[in-house]
């Protein structure tokens, strides 16, 4: 599928909300530990973008990976039993949500920010020598867009032209820290010096996304270089579950999450627009029982081996 | 969906506030090192702080929680998330006579800052003379569940960097004393706080602005006849349990905590050993080129006469700590693995 069914991404979007809920709901109940980043209100971007996604590209994300796990095709139910600390999780229950691997796929994820730009040049320079046509997705929060390694990256990927989507999610705030805090200009002119075009988009809207990622893969997929796309969104649960959330005043969080719900805007269009209620409703119901479903299989998984912990450091010699 | 709460001390940043010390003077280890800060900012108005989160949020795990209404915006610096940056800047500063201290939010991502770290900080004054009074304090540690971007032990690659003070204290009070002494002193100093013990662990910690820990001292935690402990960190709270544990059993361990663990108060271990002729050594960091490899060569190369058993070792190998609760465990010394291993030198 290439083209935007606002139906349809209707639905993945549920479905994406529904993932990060019952994720949130593990850690409520005391079945995932440590820090859990989750995307909900950041559910457009991923839905908007993923139509553009191609059996071939590579997806480097970062510690809010799951959405972004979702668009690059990564079996749900294994990234689910990864984050339920299993066995048969993506990495044996060896690293958890932020540490999510799927080499089937090329997807990869990293808990160090600032650390996915750099390492979506190497998938790139790998599709520009054999698979062109193919991209490499970098996945980065704001906050992200301050450390060294993102100037270090739009430069060499402009340099090579290399085959990259640097995608920026500013959902307003790196941990407490606003966006407009800590970051000097524009974001999406930040790959300008370098030649790198950029586009500014809301990342509530999924079609705009979808726009907006449609003008940059077709330039960087015709081998013209990179291409920086910037969503605007709001995150809507505190920085990793449990966060007080402080930083943020409660009335206007409210009021925000009112106004920039990305399914609460698609659904009223489509209504606007002629979609039945039932039909939606339908849709969302089956949403709703498919993820269900995977966390079922997920939670169901054994734990692993305590043996394991002691295998895996290094790659068994080659024959 | 309702909102997690997260256990006291866990990964997931303190979720609650910091705390306060209890009517008859007792502090968590979380709060012994905010008064710390607290105090030496009072003092000197040299001393700055900067670091991610540190203002409005309080820091990760809310040890600048107030700071930034005590202190201000100039003196209370929330940065971008640039690590090499931030120890740059540091760095700078100490030269032009300010005493910086900055918070990494987990020590895991001092290696973000490495360079400025290893090759600036470490090296200037060699070559200048200029002093360098800049504190990097983080939490670091495991056994929370918090997997291994965010449960580093990174006390050998800074020991072994040369030029930078290393400090792991384990008990509030020294914890307190020992930040103290850290932003008094004109060197870069690394101090890690352990995680797992932010919360933990409370005791009564001095109330005099001006009562300080010496670097480089170590400290006999228990005494005892049989087998010294000698360790550091939050492997100190399991050394003393396992040390309890086994009086009950009739074996006496003694257990020494080095506090420092750059420069090394040999003196103290020598002491030990001569005691009780058997050396068990426990880090939570790695076990190669670790820092209980550094402590049993010089107790082998210094104190062989005294030993009836060979240095024995235990600390984890070196991988990544693993997520899962029962790889984490397996993988940390626990408990039952220094009991077991100070009956078999108590066999000897
Ligand atoms: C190098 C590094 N420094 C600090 C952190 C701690 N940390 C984790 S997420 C985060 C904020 C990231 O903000 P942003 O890039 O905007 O992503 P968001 O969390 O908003 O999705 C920080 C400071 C880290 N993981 N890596």
């Amino acid at each position: 599928m290439d083209g935007f069914d606002p139906v349809d991404r209707y639905e993945r979007m549920v479905e994406m909300r529904t993932f990060e809920e019952l994720v949130g709901e593990g850690v409520a109940d005391g079945s995932i530990h440590g820090e859990m980043h989750l995307a909900i209100g950041q559910e457009a971007t991923a839905a908007g973008l993923e139509p553009l996604v191609r059996e071939g590209d590579a997806v480097v994300s970062t510690h809010r990976p799951h959405l972004h796990a979702l668009i690059a095709r990564v079996d749900p139910v294994r990234m689910l039993g990864e984050i339920f600390e299993r066995s048969d999780g993506l990495c044996g229950g060896k690293g958890g949500h932020m540490h999510l691997f799927d080499p089937s796929v090329d997807f990869m994820c990293t808990g160090i920010v600032g650390a996915s730009a750099p390492i979506a040049l190497g998938y790139a320079l790998q599709r520009k020598r054999a698979r062109p046509g193919a991209v490499a997705w970098a996945f980065l929060g704001d906050g992200a867009v301050n450390h060294g390694t993102f100037a270090e990256a739009l430069n060499l990927a402009a340099l090579w032209s290399l085959p990259v989507v640097f995608v920026v999610e500013d959902n307003g705030y790196a941990i407490s820290v606003p966006t407009t805090q800590a970051t000097a200009g524009a974001i999406h002119r930040r790959g300008e010096p370098f030649g790198i075009p950029g586009w500014a988009v809301d990342g509530v809207d999924a079609r705009a996304v979808y726009e907006a990622g449609r003008a940059a893969t077709d330039r960087v997929r015709s081998g013209d270089g990179p291409a920086l796309v910037v969503a605007t969104a709001y995150r809507f649960r505190g920085h990793y579950e449990g966060d007080i959330d402080h930083y943020r005043p409660r009335r206007q969080h409210e009021e925000t999450m009112r106004e920039r719900d990305p399914i609460a805007r698609a659904r009223a269009s489509l209504i606007a627009g002629g979609v039945g209620a039932d039909e939606l409703m339908r849709r969302e119901e089956e949403a709703r029982t498919r993820v269900r479903g995977w966390v079922d299989r997920a939670r169901a998984m054994p734990w692993p081996d305590p043996a394991d912990a002691l295998t895996g450091v290094f790659a068994e010699a080659e024959a | 969906m309702t909102t997690a709460t997260v256990e006291a001390g866990a990964a997931g940043h303190g979720a609650e506030p910091r705390g306060k010390r209890t009517e008859d003077g007792q502090a968590t280890y979380l709060v012994a090192i905010a008064e710390a800060l607290w105090e030496e900012m009072e003092r000197d108005d040299r001393v700055y702080l900067l670091g991610e989160d540190i203002g409005v949020y309080g820091g990760a795990f809310k040890v600048t929680e107030g700071f930034l209404d005590r202190f201000g915006p100039d003196r209370v610096i929330d940065t971008p998330i640039a690590e090499e940056t931030i120890v740059g800047m540091a760095v700078g500063s100490a030269m032009e006579g300010f005493r910086p201290v900055a918070e990494f939010q987990y020590a895991d991502f001092m290696s973000s800052g490495f360079d400025e770290i290893t090759t600036v900080l470490a090296r200037y004054h060699y070559r200048s003379g200029v002093p360098l009074p800049v504190v990097l304090r983080g939490p670091s540690g495991g056994g929370v569940r918090a997997s291994s971007f965010h449960s580093i032990n990174p006390e050998p690659w800074f020991a072994h960097a040369g030029g930078i003070k290393v400090i792991c204290p384990a008990f509030p009070a020294d914890a307190k004393g020992l930040l103290k002494s850290a932003i008094r002193d004109d060197n870069p100093v690394m101090f890690l706080e352990h995680k797992w013990i932010y919360r933990r662990i409370k005791e009564p910690v001095p109330d005099d602005p001006d009562a300080l820990e010496p670097i480089s001292v170590a400290r006999v935690r228990r005494e005892g006849r049989d087998v010294s402990v000698i360790t550091y960190g939050a492997m100190v709270h399991k050394a003393l349990e396992a040390a309890e544990e086994l009086e009950r059993a009739g074996i006496s361990a003694e257990v020494v905590d080095l506090r420092t663990v750059y420069p090394l108060d040999e003196e103290t271990v020598l002491r030990s050993i001569e005691k009780t002729s058997r050396a068990l050594v426990v880090s939570e960091s790695y076990r190669f080129v670790g820092i209980g490899a550094e402590v049993a060569a010089t107790i082998a190369e210094k104190a062989f006469e005294h030993l009836d058993a060979p240095v024995a070792r235990l600390s984890p190998p070196n991988l990544p700590v693993p997520f899962s609760p029962t790889l984490e465990d397996a993988f940390l010394p626990q408990v039952a693995d220094i009991r077991t291993a100070i009956e078999r030198l108590s066999a000897w």
